[in-house]
């Protein structure tokens, strides 16, 4: 598939402070990605220099292969939808709705039919004639997606649109919003620092940090196989261990603790034997069991606490020189803190990661 | 509860204090004598005929209005201008520019007055009602910056970069969002500025001719001089302006509080 | 956050009209109001050849032909009658005895008829020393004597700075007077505004509203308005004294207007808005649970009140009396209605300075000692009310 947008070399200077450095990313047609990453990492001055709000120090951005740097805002053709919802306080929803169009000059017969439909398509249009103030953050946010939506933009920008809102409307929103894609086959840049939403919607994810992608794949794969310490720490949670790589094979390395036990662990990226690097092992793909089973890494270690969670059960172990973590599924036997157990998992549930 | 007795005591007589004068001079409006004091003898609107038809009076207010209509254009365009231009955090010596917009409100009246009389003199200003419009700008204007910066201030930023990326340009963004938004601002500031406009008494002594008389003037004066309940049917006119006044522009706040 | 230079010309383009007016008509004349109180031309002006000749004498003998006669040609070139009024009184008030002299002087030189040879054969004074001194000290451009004036201070003949003979000491009794006046309506405006404020922010609803609305409605009454009213209440036969007679208090009116009780009770009602305002506003962000916090704590309410309230609202108390007391150095309309010729403020003699008198520089230099003293208020003010609330 041909590349639709493209970020190339883009760097961005505040003054003395790089808040982008010489970033790439392509985007294809159709395609949902997410940028997360923590606040001041440099994912929503990228989304403002798309929008045309910012201009890169240097680098250019270009659409469907022309560069649009020189072009002002309100000629790129891009909807935004803020955290804030920016809903014009002063018109009425419909005609909040109606603005992008009566900018492009549509007819005034046709502005009636598009707004209508783009408030049926988020079920508001029996509020049409209310003020923004009179809505809940949820209504007002999907004033917000109908009003970026309904002049059909070469692409949809989001800024954190979900933040404002409490967990469950911010669910169903997310299922709203991801329903839209599909149907509308819709482009969508989504900026966001909750990873479980960038993991729900996205086809792919761009994880940021400190100006610059640490990685992008599938959610599956940032997921799975993280390819740095931040990346692995900063989506979900997962236990970091030190270890020394002693042999590689294939897709596979040999990697030997400070306590002394070997562990064979997946590899992404190239490490070679010597090495110091960090494995890193999902808590809800280890297993504790009571005596040695056959899982090719298996570690001492004894219960030192042990929490009921409601959908899963959190153990804390401590082997020979370190903590570990382990999510058990409901149906788990209590571990009494004491217990002698030994952490098992896969090489493949377990990650090498450079340092 | 004795503590409870005393506070409301207090409140009440500060209340009064501050009140009663005002009250007390309402009635005097409509005295049929010709010395301002109780008890009224009968009621009579003679005082009103004599503010709108006696040639002194008349034309006090009527240069009050010219006065006032005029300040009020000058210093809500100059004002509005400067507000919109304070937005721009990267302006240098933006809040020395700020300060010196304030000043006016500051310096002593008499103090500004001695330095626009040696000054509008060397214009040839004086005596002329561009002269008084010029110096009562200089002492409204800081009201319309206040007021329009405290709208400006509650515009959310994003709304206006939001209708940017609708398709808007700068100019249709001004027109259609930032202006609409500021306007209970303006509008404040253009009724507090009429309202400084027509109470400005120091100034007026200083800059203005027997043919820019205006209303304040011409009470200064007969205060001084001959003391007639005409005053107090002017001052009835003007607690009844100002009444009017503060509804319009608590209303404007409030319709300005409802829109966020 | 859209930035470039095309956001910033457009800004400097709405800014200007403003600044350039207020630098022509706000800034400019307070500078030529300064101006005036060290400008010294009334002399200069209408004797450039003396301007020239004079410098070069050697301040003790007696004077040149030179001399003579570039000040006659000077006195005959003087065609503004006005002017040459405006020389006289300068010359007359460093050294006494010009006025007659200038007159002789001119109207000898007017004698066509028959020209005098030099200015000793119209007048034998024209011989000593000492008023060509003083011509001499009068044609400097710059003084300092209106300014050293203002504060009741002058230059002796030899040019050291001393106080004034006491009967010319009326600047400072006026400035003592209006920093005594504005002293004493600040201190009655607290003692009012302090505890108004305090019960206004403990109320809610409808009740503080009223006590709200209660300061806001003088405060936009016109001060003319305001003014009238007051002085309708305190005369002679005005609702004050009718209410004590009638209460049976006094026998005889109280003399209540045109002294310093009157302009005292119309200030303080004037300015009390402006005490109450800033502390209602501190008041109301301090959290209310804080005095039963402190009681919980074991101290007495008068005790909590010390340590917990009166602290936390010190910084509204200092912002509202240093508003009160620099807009009442400032006032005239008040003082000049309400007042007695014994209650008129620095404001005041400006004023009349200005317009009675036509004495610019003196009115300058007044008006300098003013805004000298309200800036430098109003910095601190500013100060304390740009610091972070919450803190002291």
């Amino acid at each position: 598939m041909p590349e639709f947008i493209r970020f190339d070399r883009i760097t961005k200077f505040y003054g003395p402070l790089c808040v982008v450095e010489n970033l790439d990313l392509g985007i294809v047609k159709g395609e949902f990605v997410s940028l997360l990453g923590p606040s001041g990492s440099g994912k929503t001055t990228l989304l403002m220099m798309l929008a045309g709000f910012e201009q890169p120090t240097s680098g250019n951005i270009l659409l469907e292969g022309t560069a649009i740097n020189a072009v002002p805002t309100h000629k790129r053709d891009m909807g935004v939808v803020f955290q804030s919802y920016a809903l014009f306080p002063h018109m009425s929803v419909g005609e909040n709705v109606a603005f992008p169009l009566q900018m492009r000059g549509v007819g005034k017969a046709e502005i009636e039919k598009r707004v209508a439909r783009a408030l049926d398509m988020v079920q508001l249009s029996a509020l049409a004639e209310r003020r923004p103030s009179q809505l809940s953050g949820g209504q007002q946010q999907r004033v917000a997606l109908s009003r970026a939506l309904v002049f059909e933009p070469r692409v949809v920008l989001m800024d954190e649109p979900l933040g404002a809102l409490d967990k469950q409307l911010r669910e169903q929103m997310q299922l709203d919003i991801r329903d839209l894609h599909r149907r509308l086959g819709l482009t969508i840049v989504f900026v966001t620092h909750d990873q479980s939403e960038a993991l729900t919607m996205s086809d792919r994810v761009a994880v940021f940090n400190k100006g610059k992608i640490e990685q992008i794949g599938t959610p599956r794969q940032v997921y799975d196989e993280p390819a740095t310490r931040f990346v692995a720490e900063f989506i979900g949670e997962t236990n970091l261990v030190e270890g020394v790589v002693e042999a590689v094979e294939g897709a596979e390395a040999n990697v030997r603790l400070t306590s002394g036990a070997q562990i064979v662990s997946a590899v992404s990226g190239t490490v070679a034997p010597g090495q110091t690097v960090y494995l890193s092992i999902r808590p809800e793909r280890v297993d504790l069991t009571e005596i040695r089973g056959d899982a090719r890494n298996c570690l001492e270690t004894e219960v030192t606490d042990s929490v009921y969670q409601g959908d899963h059960l959190r153990v804390q172990l401590q082997n020979a020189a370190y903590p570990l973590i382990a999510k058990l599924g409901r149906r788990s036997r209590e571990f009494p803190p004491g217990t002698k157990v030994y952490a098992a998992f896969s090489a493949g549930d377990c990650r090498v990661i450079a340092p | 509860m004795p503590m409870k007795i005393t506070k409301f005591a207090f409140a009440s007589l500060t209340i009064l204090f501050l009140v009663a004068p005002l009250i007390a001079i309402l009635p005097l409006a409509f005295t049929s004598s010709v010395i301002l004091t109780y008890p009224i003898p009968s009621w009579s609107l003679r005082w009103f005929e004599e503010l709108f038809f006696a040639d002194a009076w008349r034309r006090a207010i009527v240069n009050s209005l010219i006065i006032g209509t005029g300040t009020t254009l000058l210093a809500t365009v100059l004002g509005t201008a400067a507000a919109l231009g304070l937005r721009n955090r990267l302006i240098f010596f933006r809040g020395t520019i700020r300060t010196l917009f304030l000043l006016p409100m500051v310096v002593p009246a008499v103090v500004l007055g001695v330095g626009m009389q040696v000054l509008l003199a060397g214009f040839g200003l004086t005596n002329s009602y561009a002269g008084v419009i010029i110096a009562h700008t200089v002492v409204a204007v800081p009201f319309v910056v206040v007021s329009v910066t405290g709208a400006l201030a509650g515009i959310d930023e994003r709304v206006e970069l939001a209708a940017q990326s609708l398709g808007a340009s700068p100019t249709t963004v001004f027109r259609r969002v930032t202006l609409p938004l500021a306007m209970p601002g303006v509008a404040s500031g253009a009724v507090l500025a009429f309202a400084t406009s027509l109470d400005e008494v120091v100034l007026t002594l200083f800059v203005a001719g027997p043919n820019q008389r205006t209303l304040a003037r011409q009470m200064f004066s007969s205060i001084r001089e001959n003391i007639s309940p005409a005053i107090a049917a002017a001052a009835f006119l003007f607690i009844a302006a100002t009444i009017i006044i503060a509804l319009v522009v608590v209303l404007s706040r409030s319709m300005l509080a409802k829109r966020r | 956050m859209i930035a470039g230079p095309s956001r910033t010309v457009r800004s400097l383009i709405l800014l200007a009209p403003l600044l350039v007016f207020l630098i022509g008509f706000f800034i400019w004349p307070l500078f030529s109001m300064m101006s005036q109180s060290v400008s010294d031309t009334a002399v200069l002006r209408l004797l450039p050849r003396s301007a020239v000749v004079l410098p070069v004498w050697d301040r003790k003998s007696p004077p040149t032909v030179s001399m003579q006669t570039a000040l006659m040609e000077d006195l005959k070139a003087v065609d503004d009658d006005q002017a040459l009024g405006d020389m006289v009184r300068r010359l007359n008030s460093a050294r006494s005895g010009f006025r007659t002299l200038i007159s002789k002087t001119t109207s000898a030189l007017g004698n066509t008829a028959n020209p005098p040879a030099d200015l000793v054969s119209i007048d034998k004074r024209w011989e000593k020393p000492e008023f060509w001194l003083a011509i001499a000290d009068a044609l400097s451009p710059l003084t300092d004597r209106n300014l050293l004036a203002a504060v009741d201070l002058g230059r002796n003949a030899a040019g050291d700075i001393e106080h004034l003979p006491a009967d010319q000491s009326v600047n400072r009794v006026i400035l003592v007077r209006t920093f005594w006046i504005a002293a004493l309506v600040t201190f009655f405006c607290a003692c009012i505004g302090f505890p108004y404020a305090m019960i206004a922010a403990s109320l809610d609803g409808w009740k503080r509203d009223l006590m709200l609305a209660a300061v806001l409605l003088p405060l936009w009454t016109s001060l003319l308005v305001r003014t009238a009213a007051w002085f309708i209440l305190l005369q002679e036969q005005g609702l004050i004294n009718d209410l004590l007679r009638w209460i049976g208090v006094i026998d005889a009116p109280l003399p209540l207007i045109f002294n310093r009780t009157g302009v005292i009770i119309a200030m303080t009602h004037v300015l009390l808005p402006f005490m109450v305002l800033p502390i209602y506003s501190v008041l109301i962000t301090i959290p209310k649970n804080l005095m039963p916090a402190a009681a919980s704590l074991g101290a007495h309410p008068l005790r909590a009140f010390l340590r917990v309230l009166l602290p936390l609202s010190l910084r509204g108390v200092a912002s509202g009396s240093l508003l009160v007391f620099i807009s009442a150095i400032g006032y005239y309309i008040t003082p000049a209605l309400i007042g007695g010729p014994g209650d008129q403020m620095i404001s005041s003699i400006i004023a009349f300075y200005a317009t009675g008198s036509a004495n610019w520089g003196m009115a300058g230099a007044l008006g300098v000692v003013l805004l000298v003293a309200t800036l430098l208020l109003y910095s601190v003010y500013a100060r304390l009310s740009a610091e972070e609330p919450g803190r002291r």
